[in-house]
């Protein structure tokens, strides 16, 4: 473990993180919306749902959906077009509204960001009087609901906001963190995937204190260089700093195969579920991007990557998809099985960026 | 096999050949030169198997034979070597390496067998004409950037050459379009193409044709079936596979109802684009164009940066339609303001529109834009 912060002074973090926000905004300003269940995407037949509204969720609803799997879900769901540009200014609104609490802020996406208040505390008595007064100004302001999460670091904060949601407030004290950590699931970790899941119910941890227990140099043997968050957080321990301006600049995935890969026909599928986990990814973060990069690491780990630029930006996960076959059908057949692969989205840009700045196309030959 | 030849001409067919040659190094024959020498001539052959280029000049020696040696290094040596030298090539027995020799310098390369090099089939091609290099190289010169290099979209990735009818007169038309722009522009029908079938010459083909073509008034024969044409050049000949696709019906993007028109001269538009596009990161880089009366603004803006703007007035603008903003992609406006002479046309509807984009003195050629949404 870790001691070498045991002698700094405790962290305050908050996370605030606004209720269903692109939903919530389009119900506030249609009053005809309020009180039923939409959905803000378009329901063309491979639209995706960006936001959903709580009234949604209910019949399962959720966001990076297809649209079609949505109205199947539910048959009264209003589809509303997305207005990214009216979302992004109510979130410079809130971010403003930050900015009178702290200068430590680190926006996540459009709706959510850690704040670090540990030194900007007064007049307020606590953390959680501050977050209090945060939620109330963007509710007088904005006339829309945030969720904040209370505590010492920017994992349980995050926890935490998710906690009493919609419209609620929770803290993790030091007191509790230990304890709370120890027994979440291990895949309602943040930074825990399915595919680490699964590993780690292989080995049998199903827990945090599963996870904690598990000595380190095990944990290495098997996750590399993650054990150590891994085994961090499995504690509540968190060290990571609420960092202002930092911008994404790419969005990737990769994965490691359990049995090395031969073929083209056999990396294909794979790829193809790389890429949705990155397009979701990209919806998550309101991003479009313009570069596809592959990358390849042969059995003999020597790692290759290609990249393809676009003059414009993707909008449709299945142009996303088939450049990237395009770049892997380019590197087979391969010279050697392959053990990796892994596909990023970069040239980023936010989607209301991407929406405005629209090159234009000849929809005849469309 | 042994042989010599004279190291400038060699050096010139070995970059075409290298052009050629597969780099991706997935099948490694495909990397490889195949000489051969028949006493008094060299043959070089390259294929990635959809383009194989064969080219042949003077050669000497009496022991006749091939081989095939990587064609990157074999250029990379004759690049090096000194001007005017003579190059002499000897290999034992057809697994020996390849001993490369001029003045002292001396290389042996190893060498993959002949047998291995695939032959491209060129089939049987019915349709034959010629076309002066100068109208070819034209022909190419004004469509190639608007093609597409989207995968997704294979049968946009070239230059489609048919036979089109204005009014009763056929022409040869070549058009590229990558759904964002589009180039169009015709020559006279040569003798014998009347009968041929629309084809679609992939982007690579075309890259390594344009190569050919740098010489004045050199005759260009080509022939052509439904999947293969074939470029003869003097001594060197290009085969290469088409694209097995349906080019769009091009027609229905260029608009006949626009209007609104504008002269500007294109060297001032050119400079001005260049000059208010500088100050945007993006790599769209959009800069919006305001027309009014005998005057065009150019503008602008970069959220980090700041904003610039030019004017242009009427010395060098004419317009006398409704004032109009529009915006476009600064690299799409400069790639066809770098096909026209003297002058530029606009022809807009609306700033949602396609643009036309014509050089008044040259008819022949047209191009349309789409408009950025700015």
């Amino acid at each position: 473990m870790s001691h070498q912060f045991a002698g700094k002074p405790l962290r305050r973090i908050l996370h605030i993180d606004m209720d269903a926000f692109y939903a919530s905004i389009e119900q506030r300003d249609d009053p005809t919306l309020r009180h039923r269940p939409i959905a803000v995407g378009r329901s063309q037949a491979r639209g995706v749902v960006a936001a959903a509204s709580y009234e949604a969720r209910r019949y399962g609803v959720r966001s990076a959906m297809p649209s079609r799997v949505a109205q199947r879900l539910c048959p009264d769901l209003v589809f509303v077009p997305p207005r990214f540009e009216q979302y992004r200014a109510i979130s410079a609104h809130i971010h403003r509204i930050f900015t009178r609490y702290t200068p430590l802020i680190q926006p996540l996406a459009l709706d959510e960001a850690y704040l670090d208040v540990s030194d900007h505390l007064a007049p307020f008595t606590s953390a959680t009087a501050l977050a209090e007064a945060i939620r109330a100004d963007i509710y007088r302001e904005t006339s829309l609901t945030a969720s904040a999460g209370v505590s010492y670091n920017r994992f349980l904060a995050k926890l935490a906001s998710e906690q009493n949601k919609p419209n609620g407030l929770f803290v993790i004290t030091p007191r509790q963190g230990p304890k709370f950590a120890a027994a979440l699931p291990v895949e309602r970790f943040h930074g825990i995937g399915p595919a680490t899941t699964a590993k780690m119910h292989a080995l049998n941890i199903r827990t945090g204190a599963d996870l904690g227990r598990y000595p380190l140099d095990g944990l290495r043997a098997h996750f590399g260089s993650a054990a150590l968050f891994y085994h961090d957080i499995a504690h509540g321990i968190d060290h990571r700093p609420v960092e202002p301006n930092r911008p994404r600049k790419s969005l990737g995935t990769e994965t490691t195969f359990s049995v090395d890969i031969p073929t083209y026909d056999k990396a294909e599928p794979i790829l193809r579920q790389l890429t949705e986990k990155v397009w979701t990814s990209s919806l998550k973060h309101h991003v479009s991007g313009r570069t596809v990069t592959v990358k390849i690491r042969y059995t003999d780990f020597k790692t290759i990557t290609r990249a393809h630029s676009l003059p414009h930006f993707m909008t449709e996960a299945e142009t996303f998809f088939t450049i990237s076959q395009g770049i892997l059908k380019a590197l087979s057949p391969f010279p050697k099985p392959i053990r990796l692969l892994g596909v990023t989205l970069s040239g980023l840009s936010l989607q209301n960026d991407a929406d405005t700045q629209q090159q234009l196309s000849f929809f005849e030959l469309s | 096999m042994k042989f010599t030849a004279d190291r400038a001409p060699l050096q010139r067919a070995l970059a075409h050949i290298h052009g050629v040659a597969e780099k991706r190094n997935t099948i490694p024959i495909l990397a490889n030169v195949l000489l051969s020498h028949d006493g008094e001539t060299l043959r070089l052959t390259a294929t990635d198997m959809e383009i194989a280029l064969v080219e042949e000049l003077p050669s000497e020696g009496d022991r006749p034979g091939a081989t095939t040696v990587p064609a990157a290094v074999l250029f990379e040596i004759v690049r090096k070597l000194p001007d005017g030298v003579r190059v002499e090539f000897e290999q034992a027995d057809e697994d020996a390496p390849l001993i490369v020799r001029a003045g002292r310098y001396e290389t042996s390369l190893n060498v993959l067998p002949v047998d291995d090099f695939p032959a491209m089939v060129a089939g049987d091609l019915p349709h034959h004409f010629t076309l002066p290099s100068g109208i070819l190289r034209n022909l190419i010169d004004r469509t190639r950037f608007a093609m597409s290099n989207e995968e997704t979209r294979y049968y946009l990735n070239g230059i489609f050459f048919h036979v089109a009818y204005e009014g009763k007169t056929p022409f040869l038309r070549a058009v590229a379009t990558d759904g964002h722009r589009l180039a169009k522009i015709d020559a006279e029908l040569p003798l014998g193409a009347k009968d041929m079938p629309g084809v679609i010459i992939p982007r690579k083909t075309v890259t390594e044709v344009r190569k050919l073509l740098d010489a004045d008034d050199v005759s260009i024969v080509i022939s052509l079936s439904e999947t293969r044409i074939q470029f003869q050049v003097g001594p060197i000949t290009l085969t290469s596979k088409l694209v097995d696709g349906t080019f769009p019906e091009y027609s229905r993007v260029i608009p006949s109802k626009n209007d609104r028109v504008l002269r500007v001269s294109r060297q001032d538009l050119a400079a001005a684009v260049g000059r208010v596009a500088a100050i945007s990161q993006e790599r769209s880089r959009p800069v919006k164009l305001t027309a009014t009366t005998n005057h065009l603004s150019l503008s602008a803006v970069s959220p980090d940066q700041g904003v610039a703007q030019e004017e242009l007035d009427e010395n060098s603008v004419t317009y006398n339609a409704a004032p109009l903003e529009i915006g476009f992609q600064a690299r799409y406006l400069t790639d066809i303001t770098d096909q026209i002479d003297v002058e530029a046309e606009f022809a807009f509807s609306d700033n949602a529109s396609p643009t036309l984009i014509r050089d008044t003195q040259a008819p022949e050629a047209l191009y349309v834009l789409m408009p950025i949404r700015v």
